[in-house]
């Protein structure tokens, strides 16, 4: 069975906005068919990839409500609060219960409440005397956002900024690690399993792992846990792998330009929970949706862009002709002749082209959508010329390196500026020696150019650690200046460990070999070094039952601190078609960025380090 | 599937610590705790019950509809009439049903016109939200009468499709059985024709004649079947088209009524807005004048001034 995060969260809320109690299919009415909706603009980002408005119709919602809007009272209808649960939520709940807004409020909290709140929410809720109004409080596990059947994303901003901030103390990255920990055990819960995890050493994936090892540790202890395998030790072809790796594991695919469908549309126009907006062509703003019911948008997303410009050609032309041969058959074109052998025939071509109206216009309309989007493309990707940026950077990373006029012919050439900044990096990563002059050379084009260097400054100095840092090894964990030296270590060797990989002739992302790896389980020297957790097993007996932790697995769960695209996703379900059987990868990240906003991330970075011109002006 | 936690307990367990802290006594602990268990039936009001009415009767239909489902289009189950009388009913219980959706609608309008009409006071039975919860309620209740309509559209449409299915072959087994008679009665002839030769020829002759006459019926009398039939399976694909042109023709006249209330409206507003421009352009016409006239007379009472003194 594999694992369709989309379809068990979608579940979960039809299932909550029953009223937790299980969907009934015989026609029996419930005495409280009708209820209201309630959310944050948390939860709100969660529901709208999943729900569309009509469909909440169906669940019997009748009206939906963002919890700090001023609301009036509806009475006799219960309502169903679906929020976080933090003290602004809570102290709104009371409010509302107080004023008596509604016959009753079932609240869901998209992850475990804590106790403080729910004591001062029992203390709120009695002083006011409103505490017959609140019916059910639950636990939903559901603070993820699920975009596709198996990508989803935590939407935990700047995730990779404040990670490697080098002012960050102890206790923050401890909560950061903390709220990552929570987010992954949410998505674990709603899938129902129990993973084996796997993680390179050091850095945060390392810290993710145990905890959330021990997490699931000793959420299986206590009473009525939510995973539904029993307690026995299940085989390991059951499980899927859970890889938790940093996005310092592999930076330039975050910077990169990608000349792929969906990475394009992400990185370019701006793709936002599904929704896009961009310049129709009779002016004015459309606003398109692009998920799994789009069917182009799933075949085609992984085609390079020109690619896709063909297939709408094909499909425009194959609807042509369908509604050419509907026309015909029933004499819509010229005048029609009844001949009376064959009016029967012509009845049911008839009824038959009736029916099929609907699919022809629907067909239509995804088509017109996908010109529109292409057309758009193609105006932004001649001005920035990102066509030549994309094939550069390839080249570059191929071939370690570039030609110096080259380089610097495409940094006074045409794109914003933070294309540009963004091949300047890439030509850093990508080189493996730093040559000074070369580097002198870039950063007066980028300065005539006006681009902020900050970033850039920041990578350098990353990548001129490396040369004095490689001998220096972490000793103890617990002093924090040694694990800030080992950050920046790992961080580094990470670096240029990637950059050997890419150097290799076949252009497959280090992190699907990885994973590939991972997944297949034969002796590799790099993954063998992994750490590799399983919750299930009892704590002591970790030698001898490690057999089966490092077993193939049937499916995998990619999990990205710090940052994913769509790039990554891409080329992990590349892989995981191209396996023999055909294997199940989720992919999941703290966010998803595109280029600039990685590049912006990784600015403030800099600048935090004191890098970065001060004459400037700000981007 | 994922289980969500139900924390209702701990949340009990809450509220008993914070009573105990905030000094309630036992009784009413006692009480609070017995509400979480014993809920009391909750005060409806009547736009409510008669929405409750109206889903439960909307969910007959459909349980009425999922029994009879087999009997209605299996074709040896039930006669004709049987299935006609099926038909009538579900019409007519759709009809009432869809009655009740359009009361429950105007008390909602009315409500609307008569929190109007205080001007402007807005008592706490008919606030905006209220208002919108109610169209939200009939809403549903219209989606799923138009779902169980359409499921009755979809059972008829297999019905006409076996009439029509039932129709042809009919016809095409009468034109073999037709050839065959009329070979057979062909080679009937000849046979009959050489032992006869030797009787008495007018006999032969009439009867000759006669057969003619009654060949001629036959064919003539089957033509006349034939055309029945086919006008029978063409009365029975227009009945079947009409009812599928019907429900889009309907649906374009909601359109098209909806798009005229609004163009009335949009009429309206133009109307006003011309009434608007044109005040405008007269006071702006009546100021100048009047602007003018100040000035000159400043200008008059200035020279004056001068003059004077």
């Amino acid at each position: 069975m594999s694992l369709n995060l989309r379809h068990k969260q979608t579940e979960c809320i039809a299932r909550m906005l029953n009223l937790n109690q299980p969907i009934n299919v015989t026609g029996t009415t419930n005495e409280e068919a009708y209820k209201i909706l309630i959310y944050d603009k948390f939860c709100q980002n969660i529901l709208s990839p999943l729900i569309h408005v009509k469909d909440l119709r169906k669940h019997g919602v009748t009206l939906y409500f963002l919890i700090d809007k001023d609301r009036k009272p509806v009475h006799d209808v219960p309502a169903v609060y679906f929020v976080q649960p933090n003290q602004s939520n809570v102290q709104r709940i009371i409010a509302d219960a107080s004023r008596s807004l509604y016959q009753t409020l079932h609240l869901n909290f998209s992850t475990s409440i804590p106790r403080p709140l729910l004591e001062d929410l029992a203390t709120g809720t009695l002083t006011s005397d409103s505490i017959h109004r609140i019916s059910k409080v639950h636990d939903q596990y559901l603070e993820f956002v699920t975009l596709e059947d198996n990508l989803f994303s935590l939407a935990q901003k700047s995730c990779f900024l404040q990670l490697n901030d080098p002012s960050a103390g102890d206790r923050e990255i401890e909560d950061i690690v903390e709220k990552i920990v929570s987010g992954l055990f949410c998505v674990l819960a709603t899938l129902g399993v129990v993973p084996v995890i796997r993680c390179p050493r050091g850095g945060p994936a390392e810290m993710v792992a145990t905890a959330l090892d021990q997490r699931i540790r000793d959420h299986l202890l206590s009473k009525n846990n939510l995973f539904t395998e029993g307690g026995n030790f299940v085989s390991s072809f059951q499980r899927p792998v859970l890889c938790i790796f940093d996005r310092n594991f592999e930076l330039p695919v975050a910077i990169q330009h990608d000349f792929r469908y969906r990475p394009l549309v992400h990185d370019v126009l701006g793709l936002k929970l599904n929704r896009l907006s961009v310049q129709g062509e009779k002016g004015g703003m459309r606003s398109y949706e692009l998920d799994s019911s789009d069917s182009f948008w799933l075949t085609n997303g992984a085609l390079e862009f020109p690619e896709v410009a063909v297939e709408i050609e094909t499909q425009l032309n194959k609807y042509k002709k369908d509604v050419d041969e509907v026309n015909k058959r029933t004499g819509g074109t010229h005048g029609a002749e009844f001949e009376g052998t064959d009016l029967i025939g012509n009845t049911k071509h008839l009824m038959n082209a009736v029916n099929s109206l609907p699919e022809l216009t629907e067909r239509k309309q995804v088509i017109d959508k996908h010109t529109n989007i292409a057309t758009v493309l193609l105006g932004e990707i001649k001005e920035r010329s990102l066509d030549s940026y994309a094939k550069k950077e390839n080249d570059m990373m191929v071939r370690g390196g570039i030609e110096r006029s080259e380089l610097l012919s495409v940094l006074r050439g045409k794109g914003t500026k933070m294309d540009k900044l963004r091949f300047a990096i890439m030509y850093l990563i990508s080189s493996e020696t730093i040559n000074p002059t070369e580097v002198e050379a870039v950063e007066a084009a980028l300065r005539e150019s006006e681009v902020d260097t900050a970033a850039f400054q920041y990578v350098k100095k990353i990548k001129s650690l490396n040369v004095s840092l490689a001998s220096a090894n972490s000793a103890s964990r617990s002093n924090i200046v040694d694990w800030a030296e080992k950050l920046y270590g790992q961080s580094i060797s990470a670096v240029t460990a990637g950059v050997k990989n890419l150097l290799s002739s076949d252009r497959q992302l280090a992190l699907a070999r990885t994973v590939e790896a991972l997944i297949e389980g034969r002796p590799n020297p790099e993954t063998d070094i992994y750490l590799a957790f399983d919750p299930r097993a009892p704590k002591s007996g970790s030698g001898a039952s490690s057999s089966h932790l490092k077993g193939p697995f049937k499916e995998a769960i990619v999990f990205m601190i710090g940052g994913g695209n769509y790039v990554e996703y891409c080329s992990l379900q590349e892989l995981a078609q191209n396996q023999q059987p055909a294997k199940h990868i989720l992919y999941g990240t703290t966010e998803l960025l595109t280029g600039g906003d990685f590049i912006e991330q990784l600015t403030l970075l800099g600048k935090k380090m004191g890098l970065g011109n001060a004459s400037t002006p700000p981007q | 599937m994922a289980k969500a936690r139900d924390r209702t307990e701990d949340f009990k367990d809450a509220v008993r610590q914070s009573a105990r802290s905030l000094g309630y006594d036992e009784a009413k602990l006692a009480s609070i705790l017995a509400s979480f268990i014993i809920h009391k039936p909750p005060q409806r009001s009547p736009f409510s019950k008669a929405a409750f009415k109206t889903l439960e009767s909307i969910g007959e239909l459909e349980l009425f509809l999922l029994r009879h489902r087999k009997d209605y289009t299996d074709l040896h189950r039930t006669t004709e009439k049987e299935r006609d009388s099926i038909e009538h009913e579900v019409s007519a219980f759709i009809k009432t049903c869809q009655e009740q959706i359009d009361v429950l609608k105007n008390s909602i309008n009315h409500e609307e016109e008569s929190s109007k009409g205080w001007l402007g006071i807005t008592t706490a039975k008919a606030n905006a939200d209220t208002i919108a919860h109610k169209h939200g309620v009939v809403l549903i209740l219209s989606e799923r009468l138009h779902s169980v309509t359409s499921q009755f559209d979809q059972l008829r449409a297999v019905r006409f499709q076996d009439a029509i299915n039932r129709a042809i072959p009919r016809r095409k087994l009468n034109r073999v059985t037709k050839k065959d008679s009329t070979e057979t009665s062909k080679s009937g002839d000849v046979e009959l024709s050489e032992p006869d030769e030797l009787r008495s020829e007018p006999l032969r002759v009439q009867q000759q004649l006669l057969d003619d006459e009654t060949r001629a019926l036959q064919v003539e009398l089957s033509s006349l079947l034939d055309t029945v039939q086919e006008t029978e399976t063409k009365m029975v694909e227009m009945s079947a088209l009409n009812h599928l042109m019907a429900t889009h023709v309907l649906q374009q006249a909601q359109q098209i009524e909806h798009l005229y209330d609004q163009a009335v409206e949009a009429t309206k507003n133009v109307e006003l807005g011309n009434k608007e421009l044109s005040q405008a352009i007269q006071r702006n016409s009546s100021s100048r004048t009047f602007l003018l006239l100040f000035l000159f007379v400043l200008t008059f009472s200035i020279i004056f001034l001068d003059w004077y003194s």
